[in-house]
């Protein structure tokens, strides 16, 4: 077995390639362009670029958009769904919510399944799961037959009640394989997503199915290409839930990995979190076009049961990451003598005036590269040159609509820019229940570390951490991972009616199940670990907390309510602000989850800076609206222990940070960039 | 150009981003910290920041009924005592219809905010309580005058120099049915207002009062210049619409009917509604405030969708409102059913206007909660339980769309249908039928959209209360668009014992009954027979049509692809 522990983050623009060496317990960062076409390509080609040979990696974990672009492009297969007769428009109805209330032209979601393409089907379960109607067995068949005379390419299978009895659906998948085959794709919703609520758990089987194939298609072809390239060990995919898969299981259950995009970057957070003991993390992920935001609190990723993507549901565990406004790309404008800056994105294309792509319109990167902020010749790793001149003039143009010289303007689309951002930051952390002041910003993305020191300031936020790779701190992210497999059991009681040790049977079971599925993970049984937890709301509310369990067979022990309720109290305390012990709880389902330790590489110790002195050079980067003489640092220069003052530049291949006057930075150990307060470090 | 201030437009920006913030991060606190789904939910709530003149600085609106209404309460607590009446750490409440508009459900808490010792404006949240002590629980669709309707407050002090009034807190407790998740609702407001008091205070000691004011006169002069130009482009003239509210409730054969004219001269725009019925027996009543908040939705939605609220919104705008009438109700008239004509009259705005903004405006929606709300003891666990559900409609379309098809009406913001498996699990009932309700929308070049039919099956003895609206008048099309079908509620249909019906409270329903409603759709766009053929057959396929429908209403035999 090979020595390098290898994560491959496929963008839509770059690949980026991250490399462990086991032996030397060094890292290393790679990049290649993104090839659309054929992305196990692209793939092959980054992992070129920073290994040798393919058969010297021992590890290989893997985030793949594949689902993901489908479906956000449309380019699914054609599904059937076949629904509860009587009920089977409950995947148009869609819940009838309108969330944009000014809108006097609202539209729903698009559904991926057009009505003409469900399917009524005879047979009901009630409430407690017993069969009130036995299954059309016939109108299964017949959809069978239009699938065949329709070209439908998967069926999604989605009944009342079968999270409480699933014989129907299994019994109409039977019938659909026999009719079409062992390899056609059948989503039975209660696989999909084992929970109540028809409408979600409908979509997530209907996304399921409509993204499956193209998911499976494409791990079968890069498995292929990877075996015969030389690999010796498993291709792992990163979860939307944070944790990964086998390839293998990935596409038993494609959904799982439909969101896993952007939660590298949460899972790094969580990591670094663990390295540094620091509990209250705000991530902050800024790319050309995007600007995300995740949350560490206390040591742990914010997770969700549930997600939604354009508006579609799904039931599955998934980090939560806030998209808020468009990063670089946000266009300044201009509307009834005011200064706008965003919503609105100049997107990749034409982008910004700098890209030299046709775009006129002045951008926050645009404003950035005027103010001297970011190094031209650098940008993307030296894969793009900047045209400053471009950038001046579109600048300049808004500029003189408002009276501002060129400079005034792009450091006030700045200043706005970095103040709305904050603003979305506090209103995530305001629900969340969370003070900034208590949190450490971490940023990175190309464009994160350019901003970040400006949004902790906004935010009251005392330090600021860019770590080592900023570019391809997500790819890192997935290397500190652990295999991880979610199950979940509808287990709705009021607290009066429970039998605690029926819950703890359950649970008992759940865990068998998962520590079983560990087995095909080819997990080693002493690197098992189970944990198991139980949503909780208090009577009537429509939310639940997930709240942990010790152990299986807590529900067993006499005191089990009293603190059970207790835990659910003191997290509906930290999470809404108020609670009610002693008031009536309900359970609404069970979760367990099994992970399996696959080995992480140890933190890095950053080799210690040689001298005191920082080796650079000095440019002329406008702050305050002053011109001031900053010092342009590389990266690599840069070792553990070194300090110095802002003003500074700090470039390095993926990414540029910006640390301005008034503030001090320190390298750490771990080779990240700890910027804080001038005042703040003296005092 | 010059911005008129001497302040630069980039410090207005942050500022102007600052205050929505602001009321952003209100209106996070209070859905996170509400205690009841109809809060977090469904958004029925409004928070708002003003300056020191009752003008809005930023706000953040989760229904928009609710739209700019919240000053009046801080204007008419000024007015009863006196601008020295405000004191540091004072909070207020109020609910009184007359004053606040809406039914006392709607309550407001307020408060001032000051910097050092000088008043700088006012935070203030509006919510729904889930009861105040009404005749029937939660409020009942039969009351005659507003003694039936529960506890009327205010302006009452809640809080004084930060500490609780105890004996005003002890007869909201003691006067409401359910007062752990009430008062609950109430300290979240309370948390609601704190957080915006502090953030008023951020701004203003980081710029300056002074600096804030020129920042707002700015921001008040963008919003208006933008505004008066959209009022500009209608053309002047008088623009009329005439709707008509099925019954109050209480007298069901008599019809409400509710005028509206616009005049629009230059840049500014007048809504006269003066010329509505006179305040009913039943509760289809509101007061001025809240006639002014749905002429203003209507006003955004075809004026300035995306612009966001302040001082600066609808100074293009007047408006008439008699008192006396259903839109400017006298007390003791009955307002808890205050929104059915207010919604209404939202949909009839764009009707009035159509002719000016053939782009903007849309055929009329199916416009009422449409309400079933039963109760009983549940055999399975032997407790009682309510359940209360508003059921969706059809939308109208508009050029270039048909309209969207079982969503919820305007006053219920984003509630979400209660799911069948959770209905089912929760309370002795089930769902036949929840289907789509084909033909249901008004035909039209662009189709409205098509309402729902859901079917319920009783499994125990109980009852049940409906409120199903709309029926003398369906939702209307415009420009050649046909109405919709309206609502249509059968108690077990085809049985001997067959009743139709569309509002009763409190009607007794047996195990083995069943329950069919539906709602109706939304009124159509242009002339029919310009559909295209291609649409009429995706429609049928589709069942958004039937087969007969597309041969009578359009004239095309969807025979070869049905």
């Amino acid at each position: 077995m090979g020595s390098y522990r290898v994560s491959m983050d496929i963008g839509g623009t770059f690949t980026d390639v991250v490399t462990y060496d086991e032996d030397t317990g060094t890292f290393a960062a790679g990049k290649a362009s993104t090839t659309p076409g054929n992305l196990s390509e692209g793939v092959l080609e980054g992992l070129g670029s920073v290994i040798g040979r393919t058969s010297d990696i021992g590890f290989l974990v893997h985030g793949t958009t594949q689902g993901l672009n489908a479906f956000l492009e449309r380019r699914g297969v054609k599904v059937l769904l076949l629904g509860t007769a009587g009920a089977e428009d409950s995947y148009h109805i869609a819940r009838g919510p309108r969330t944009r209330l000014y809108d006097l032209h609202y539209r729903k979601p698009e559904p991926l399944v057009p009505r003409r393409d469900v399917r009524g089907i005879g047979g009901r379960i009630a409430a407690d799961g017993s069969e009130l109607e036995p299954l059309d067995e016939a109108a299964v068949r017949l959809a069978a037959a239009d699938v065949r005379a329709q070209g439908h390419g998967a069926v999604a299978v989605a009944f009342l009640f079968s999270y409480k009895n699933p014989a129907h659906e299994l019994r109409a998948r039977e019938i659909l394989l026999a009719e079409l085959g062992d390899d056609f794709t059948v989503s039975l919703s209660h696989e999909a997503a084992k929970e109540w609520r028809e409408y979600e758990r409908t979509s997530s089987a209907v996304v399921e199915s409509y993204t499956g194939p193209i998911v499976r298609r494409y791990l079968l072809e890069l498995e292929d290409r990877l075996r015969s390239d030389g690999l010796g060990v498993p291709l792992h995919v990163m979860q939307s839930s944070g944790g990964i898969l086998t390839a293998e299981s990935a596409r038993a259950r494609p959904l799982q990995t439909l969101l896993s995009g952007p939660v590298g970057g949460a899972i790094a957070c969580a990591e670094l979190s663990r390295q540094s003991g620091r509990r209250n993390l705000i991530g902050v992920d800024m790319g050309g076009t995007s600007f995300d935001v995740s949350l560490i609190v206390d040591g742990e990723p914010d997770v969700s049961a549930e997600a939604q993507l354009e508006g579609l549901p799904m039931l599955m565990s998934v980090v939560n990451i806030h998209t808020v406004g468009a990063g670089g790309g946000s266009v300044a404008w201009s509307e009834a003598g005011g200064l706008r800056v965003g919503p609105r994105s100049a997107g990749a294309r034409p982008g910004p005036a700098c890209y030299g792509r046709g775009g006129t319109e002045p951008t926050v990167t645009d404003a950035n590269l005027v103010l001297g902020r970011i190094d031209p010749e650098g940008f993307a790793g030296g894969q793009m040159t900047l045209d400053t001149d471009a950038a001046k003039t579109a600048v300049a143009a808004l500029g003189e609509s408002f009276g501002l010289d060129t400079t005034e303007m792009a450091e006030g689309i700045c200043t706005v820019a970095n103040s709305k951002m904050a603003q979305a930051i506090r209103t995530i952390t305001v629900s969340r229940g969370i003070e900034p002041r208590d949190s450490s910003l971490v940023a990175f993305g190309g464009a994160g570390p350019m901003h970040a020191v400006f949004l902790a300031q906004e935010l009251g936020i005392a330090e600021t951490i860019v770590p080592r790779f900023p570019g391809a701190f997500s790819a890192w992210g997935m290397l500190q991972t652990r295999i991880r497999k979610d199950f979940t059991e509808p287990y709705f009681f009021l607290d009066a009616d429970l039998d605690a040790a029926d819950m703890a049977a359950t649970l008992r079971r759940m865990q068998e199940q998962g520590l079983a599925t560990l087995d095909d993970e080819g997990v080693k049984p002493e690197q098992r670990a189970v944990a198991h937890a139980v949503d909780i709301r208090y009577e009537a509310q429509e939310y639940t907390l997930t709240v942990p369990l010790t152990d299986a067979d807590e529900p067993g022990r006499p005191e089990f309510l009293t603190a059970v309720a207790e835990r659910f109290a003191q997290q509906h305390q930290d999470r809404y602000g108020h609670a009610n012990l002693g008031a009536p709880i309900e359970f609404v389902a069970l979760r367990t989850t099994a992970f399996g330790d696959l080995g992480k590489p140890a933190p890095q110790e950053w080799p210690v800076a040689r001298s005191e002195e920082v080796p650079h050079v000095v440019r002329t980067v406008v702050f305050d609206g002053r011109p001031c003489e900053t010092m342009l640092i590389r990266r690599d220069d840069l070792g553990a222990a070194h300090r110095f003052a802002g003003p500074a530049i700090v470039v390095e291949a993926t990414a540029t940070t910006v640390v301005p006057p008034g503030f001090q930075v320190t390298v750490d150990d771990a080779g990240s960039l700890i910027i804080r307060a001038q005042q703040e470090v003296e005092a | 150009m010059t911005t008129g201030t001497a302040l630069d437009p980039v410090t207005v920006e942050i500022i102007r981003n600052a205050l929505n913030s602001a009321a952003d991060d209100m209106n996070a606190t209070l859905i996170r910290s509400a205690y009841t789904p109809i809060i977090y939910e469904c958004g029925d709530c409004v928070v708002a920041l003003l300056d020191a003149d009752h003008q809005v600085l930023g706000q953040s609106a989760g229904l928009p009924i609710f739209l700019g209404n919240l000053e009046t309460c801080t204007r008419a607590t000024e007015e009863r005592f006196g601008r020295e009446v405000w004191q540091p750490g004072d909070v207020w409440i109020l609910n009184d219809s007359y004053l606040g508009g809406t039914h006392l459900n709607d309550v407001t808490i307020f408060g001032p905010v000051f910097v050092d010792t000088e008043l700088v404006g006012f935070t203030a949240s509006r919510a729904h309580w889930i009861d105040v002590g009404s005749k029937d629980p939660g409020g009942s669709m039969d009351s005659v005058s507003i003694f039936q309707e529960g506890l009327r407050m205010g302006p009452q002090k809640l809080l004084s120099g930060g500490r609780p009034e105890r004996s005003m807190m002890d007869i909201i407790a003691t006067n409401v049915r359910f007062p752990y998740p009430t008062t609950g609702d109430m300290h979240a407001m309370i948390a609601c207002i704190t957080m915006g008091e502090k953030r008023l205070q951020e701004i203003v000691q980081r710029f300056g009062l002074p600096a804030l004011e020129l920042a707002r006169d700015e921001i008040f002069r963008q919003t208006e210049v933008l505004e008066r130009a959209v009022i500009t482009a209608i053309p002047d003239g008088v623009y009329a619409a005439e709707g008509v509210l099925d019954n109050d409730g209480v007298d069901l054969d008599t019809p409400v009917p509710i005028r509206l004219k616009i005049t629009v001269a230059g840049d500014t725009i007048d809504f006269d509604v003066t010329e509505s019925a006179d305040q009913t027996v039943g509760p289809v009543n509101c007061g001025v405030a809240q006639a002014v908040s749905a002429l203003r939705v209507g006003y955004k939605l075809l004026v300035s969708p995306d612009l966001p609220g302040n001082g600066g919104s609808f100074r293009s705008m007047t408006t008439q409102v008699r008192q006396g009438s259903v839109l400017g109700a006298t007390a003791p008239a009955a307002c808890q059913w205050y929104f059915s004509h207010l919604g209404l009259l939202i949909d009839m705005v764009a009707r009035a206007l159509a002719p000016a903004l053939p782009d903007q405006v849309a055929g009329a929606s199916h416009g009422d909660s449409m309400i079933v709300l039963t109760s009983g003891t549940d055999p399975r666990y032997n407790r009682e339980w309510v359940s209360l559900e508003a059921t969706v409609g059809g939308w109208g379309a508009w050029n270039g769309s048909d309209g969207e098809s079982a969503l919820i009406n305007n006053v219920n913001g984003s509630l979400k249908d209660i799911p069948i498996e959770v209905l089912e699990t929760r309370y002795p009932w089930r769902i036949n039928e929840y289907r789509i309700r084909p033909d249901s929308g008004g035909a039209g070049r662009w189709r409205g959209g098509n309402g729902v039919v859901r079917e319920y099956l009783a499994l125990t003895d109980c009852t049940v209360s409906l409120w199903f609206e709309r029926s003398r008048q369906p939702a209307w099309g415009v420009f050649g668009g046909e109405d919709a079908v309206g609502p249509e509620v059968v108690i077990n249909p085809g049985r001997p014992d067959e009743r139709r019906l569309l509002k009763v409270n409190g009607t007794a329903i047996r195990e083995g009954d069943v329950i069919r409603c539906a709602t109706g759709g939304g009124g159509g766009f242009g002339d029919p027979t310009e559909r295209a053929a291609e649409d009429v057959r995706a429609d049928v396929l589709d069942r958004h049509l039937t087969p007969e429908t597309a041969v009578s209403r359009y004239g095309i035999d969807t025979s070869a692809v049905a």
